[in-house]
């Protein structure tokens, strides 16, 4: 557990000082343990986001960064993309099966952001209300199939 | 998605690739091949203050610092603890290229102090220095030709011409020379048979255009 904040406490540090564009920490939502903050994203100008507002939620187990964080989008706007379910969860295979503790709350950002970015045409994936419906509340649980990865 | 590229500048590996939607630049990794003397490395342990001997697991510095094939460091305690993660898929966190516990090499700097090994973690593999370098077939999972999803770009500088001299010539010097048996030894010939042909390829190609 230890190691885990000592870890976590770095990354806010660091994402405190030099934030990734569009992409700041909600101070408050960050509590003494660590284990769950929330992060302000900005849609980035000249993409279909433009001037959007979102929020995404980070929840880290004690074994992180071994283990991935659990990250969904929250908050009453949440991204129309074809890799972002209704309900917030994201299908990204970094949060998953090709998470690597060299990963970072940073790094996880800019991926989404730059998710966000190359997006050509807003919709939701094909399988949402599906999925939806049917899938667990944690994204961790959801065996992932990554869609083609052209988006 | 994936993009890949590489190349080979005066010894140095360039690796860089885009993984999904992940643009993380890979391409400040570089990667240095044994070209050099091992003995230089060693010696070469100064201090330098450019920020970069940080565990890129903890974020820390180092400690009982391991180095990987590909050149990335970590504390081994907690290089260890990602290798029984994932134990069936042993990776470089940061680079993805195979690694594992025999394939890492221990890092002594000056007056570092001999620490208790009695922590429940295995002691830190000993130092080898005549390990051969990282062969592309078994350091850089993916590096197919029409694998699946994978996009191999070739990155500009001396790459492919560069690669091939020392893959092709080089046998004496970085590895001990396997025998012609070996199943290594194989595929080290057919993969510089694909090079070169790569290379030819490429070539008549320029010629031509
Ligand atoms: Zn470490
Ligand atoms: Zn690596």
């Amino acid at each position: 557990m230890a190691s885990m904040q000592k870890r976590l406490q770095r990354e806010l540090k660091s994402i405190q000082t030099e934030p990734p564009p569009g992409v700041s920490i909600n101070q408050n939502s960050v509590g003494s343990s660590l284990t769950q903050w929330i992060v302000d994203m900005e849609g980035a100008s000249g993409t279909l986001y433009e001037g959007e507002k979102f929020q995404l939620q980070f929840k880290f187990s004690s074994k992180y960064p071994f283990d991935s964080p659990e990250v969904t989008f929250i908050g009453p706007n949440i991204p129309i993309h074809p890799h972002v379910y209704s309900n917030g969860h994201i299908c990204l295979s970094i949060l998953t099966e090709d998470w690597s503790p060299a990963l970072s709350v940073q790094s996880v950002c800019l991926s989404i952001v730059s998710m966000l970015s190359s997006c050509t045409e807003k919709k939701r994936p094909p399988d949402n209300s599906l999925y939806v419906k049917t899938c667990s509340k944690n994204p961790k649980k959801t065996k992932w199939w990554y869609h083609d990865e052209k988006v | 998605m994936f993009d890949l590229s590489l190349s080979l500048i005066e010894g140095n590996l360039f690796l860089k690739y885009n993984h999904h939607h992940c643009c993380l630049d890979y391409h400040r990794f570089t990667i240095t091949m044994p070209n050099t003397e091992p003995e230089e490395a060693t010696r070469e342990n100064r201090e330098s203050n450019d920020g970069s001997f940080e565990c890129n697991i903890c974020l820390d510095t180092a400690k009982d610092a391991v180095v990987s094939m590909c050149g990335h460091l970590f504390c081994w305690p907690c290089l260890y603890q990602w290798l029984e993660t994932k134990p069936q898929r042993q990776v470089c966190p940061v680079c993805k290229a195979l690694i594992s516990r025999d394939k890492v090499t221990p890092i002594y700097g000056r007056g570092s102090s001999r620490r208790d090994p009695r922590d429940t973690l295995p002691p830190r593999p000993p130092g080898q220095r005549t390990e051969p370098e990282p062969h592309p077939s078994t350091s850089f999972p993916g590096f197919g030709f029409g694998d699946g999803g994978f996009h191999m770009s070739f990155g500009i500088g001396a790459f492919p011409f560069g690669y091939f001299s020392s893959t092709i010539f080089n046998f004496s010097d970085n590895r001990p020379a396997p025998s012609p048996s070996n199943p290594d030894y194989l595929e080290d010939a057919l993969l510089s048979k694909m090079f070169f042909f790569v290379a030819m390829i490429l070539l008549f190609y320029l010629l031509v255009a």
